[in-house]
């Protein structure tokens, strides 16, 4: 009997770690889709808004939503540092030839990935490489029953947070003039510079979104999780990484909807074969979706320099 | 010819001068001769915990050897390079202590494919290597060079599975890392499991770095084995624990030693109350030497040692002990053949002698398990 309970507890299980997948593939998609280039330090500000959150939580043991602002503050004081460290040097030609040239996409990926790279090694330096415990009174780890199904506490927060940042973020991008601003340079830089919005501040404005979201996410899973380290960003954001590309490099809904899959599919496949092939899964769902849908599952077609 | 003479008087003198400087040059430096000992171990990257440990307690043993005079007329150095738990980098620097002619041991690395990537070159450059945890069982048939002073997942799988049928549980399930190691204590426990007439229900591997376990516990929890036999490491067993709790699952959980550490408990919380294993090194142990160790370590480093810790500190004073043998003037042959001597080593995980054809440890094990949150030795069964 192999469509039974523990199948849909399976089913769960997926929805769960697809939600972690998620909520940090939101805000990598939202920089993404502006600049056009992949921001590989999202993976430290996830661990950044993590360990600040655990510092708060153990110096002056607030209510868990009095930490929320605070890690918010730090994601988008980080999003705003690492835009001016990584990428903005290499905004200094304007030039359509620039702007459109491979050489300076992949500069900026590589600045990325250098930042990335020094701040992990910061933070081992300070919080040693050990994974380092969360005060039990604020662990999201309480098992719910739904019926027969069992859920922790921490996957239900992270689902609806998942759900309200896309929901914010679709409000932001398509009801407010930010927004407007966003998409604007997000579909053509120069274009958007030329018809008078503030091409530096949009994209900063970005950057601190998106990186608000990934400290949060962040600090969330690490309740969740019950444990942090320097390290915890990688795992999870190759597979943002994944989902974004599978999702269409741009689309922040479809982003979301290809990490619920990732996740099922490798729930489903620790059912069928076994755990050790889940990463093998994900690989191949992103093989096959880059074959048959080279714009991704929810693309547009846009054109990309 | 007077003056020839004198030159040469003059000539004689600089050179006796000089010679006598040499010899005086010589005398200090065999007073002072240094031994240096190699240890490669992860300092950073994700497993750099263990690395952080090994160091802290080889520091401990280095300084105790060097002050209690055991070997007169020289001093031993521990040189620390990072292989970041990569094959590659213990390759490298494997070449590294072999062109440093000062090298004449090498402790480490910590996984036992790490340890057996560097091993292979210290089989064929003749440089005795001795790890302090790699447990895959061909680690020490590499070659005569390779000694351990762990015991072996052939060792401590069949131990296991004997205290689990003596328990009356009959059916088990293992959950093992993908890795050299994991593969090992997944065999090591099938086959004793077997043989004693134990029932697999599932093997189920995960990839390393994973940090959810619901799926497997799901599908494992649908067969309703007796007993879930981890082999990994604490922060994956606390996670594994932790999600078991969560999902309602009340299978009872054994484990590998690499489980035993003080972070388990501070990770798991309650969720690993009542999870069993089997360890050579207990900080509760009344034994003055575990003591002193658990004091100064404590004292140095603010944290209780756990196993990890206590198997560098046996592998450095188990490497110097050689060296002391082999006496002041010792070659990379000379140590390897004190090592392979060592019987009876006095450690702080029991007694270690190195078996004389298969350089394996013999060591024994004590029953543990987690009761009012702390690791407490089980008696009885």
């Amino acid at each position: 009997m192999v469509f039974d309970v523990f199948f849909l507890q399976q089913v769960i299980n997926g929805l769960s770690i697809g939600c972690v997948y998620a909520l940090m593939a939101i805000g990598f998609t939202l920089i993404f889709g502006v600049l056009n280039v992949v921001n590989f330090a999202h993976g430290e500000v996830y661990t950044i808004g993590a360990f600040v959150g655990l510092m708060v939580i153990t110096a002056l043991a607030p209510p868990l939503l009095a930490v929320v602002p605070l890690v918010l503050a730090v994601g988008a004081a980080s999003g705003v540092g690492l835009e001016r460290i990584a990428f903005r040097p290499f905004r200094r030609f304007t030039d359509e030839a620039s702007q459109k040239s491979r050489a300076m996409r992949e500069a900026t990926l590589l600045s990325s990935l250098a930042v990335s790279i020094v701040t992990r090694e910061i933070m081992m330096h300070i919080f040693g490489g050990d994974m380092q415990g969360i005060p039990s009174g604020y662990l999201l780890q309480q098992p719910v029953a739904i019926g027969p199904i069992m859920v922790a506490s921490g996957s239900l927060v992270i689902f609806a947070t998942s759900a309200v940042m896309l929901g914010a973020l679709q409000f932001l991008l398509y009801r407010t003039q930010t927004g407007l601003g966003i998409r604007a340079v997000s579909n053509n830089q120069l274009g958007a510079r030329y018809v008078g919005i503030n091409t530096d501040r949009t994209i900063v404005t970005t950057f601190a979104v998106g990186s608000m979201l990934g400290a949060t996410a962040g600090i969330l899973v690490g309740l969740y999780d019950g444990a942090i380290s320097p390290h915890m960003g990688f795992a999870p954001g190759v597979k943002a990484f994944v989902a974004m590309v599978m999702g269409g490099l741009s689309s922040i809904p479809g982003a979301v909807a290809c990490a619920l899959l990732l996740g099922v599919s490798e729930s489903i496949a620790t059912e069928f074969l076994s755990s050790g092939w889940k990463d093998l899964i994900t690989y191949s769902l992103l093989v096959i979706t880059l074959v048959f849908f080279p714009q991704g599952l929810f693309g547009h077609g846009r054109e990309r320099a | 010819m007077r003056k020839h003479t004198v030159l040469g008087t003059a000539l004689g003198a600089v050179l006796g001068a000089m010679l006598a400087a040499t010899a005086g040059a010589t005398a200090v430096q065999a007073a002072d001769r240094e031994i240096v000992i190699g240890y490669q171990a992860p300092l950073s990257g994700d497993r750099s915990q263990y690395g952080e440990m090994f160091r802290n307690a080889a520091q401990i043993k280095l300084e105790e050897f060097n002050a209690s005079g055991k070997l007169a007329g020289a001093k031993v150095a521990i040189t620390f390079e990072d292989s970041k738990d990569d094959p590659k980098e213990a390759r490298n620097i494997a070449h590294k202590f072999l062109d440093n002619s000062k090298v004449v041991g090498v402790i480490g690395d910590f996984s036992s494919t790490v340890s057996m990537a560097a091993g292979e070159i210290y089989a064929a450059e003749k440089m005795p290597q001795l790890s302090q945890t790699a447990s895959h069982p061909d680690f020490t048939k590499l070659s005569p060079w390779q000694f351990r002073n762990i015991t072996t997942q052939a060792f401590e799988g069949p131990y296991n599975a004997d205290w689990i049928i003596a328990a009356g549980m009959k059916t088990a399930a293992v959950i093992y890392i993908q890795n050299d190691w994991g593969i090992s204590a997944l065999d090591g426990f099938v086959s004793g499991f077997k043989a004693k007439g134990g029932k697999i229900t599932a093997t189920e591997a995960f990839n390393p770095g994973n940090r959810d376990f619901r799926s497997i516990l799901t599908k494992v929890a649908r067969q309703k084995p007796d007993v879930i036999y981890l082999a990994m490491f604490y922060e994956e067993g606390a996670a594994f624990a932790q999600q078991r709790e969560q999902l309602g699952i009340k299978i009872p959980l054994y484990g590998t030693s690499s489980l035993y550490s003080p972070k388990l408990i501070e990770l798991g919380r309650e969720s690993v109350e009542g999870l069993h294993l089997a360890t050579t090194f207990t900080p509760d142990n009344p034994d003055p030497a575990v003591q002193t160790f658990v004091k100064e370590y404590a004292a140095r480093f603010k944290t209780e040692p756990g196993m990890f810790a206590a198997q560098a500190y046996d592998a450095v004073g188990i490497m110097l002990d050689a060296v002391a043998k082999a006496g002041p003037s010792v070659t990379r042959e000379s140590l390897r053949d004190a090592l392979a001597a060592t019987t009876g080593y006095p450690g702080v995980t029991g007694a270690t002698s190195f078996d004389p054809v298969t350089r394996e440890p013999a060591k024994a094990l004590a029953k543990m398990t987690v009761k009012d949150g702390r690791f407490q030795v089980v008696t009885g069964p």
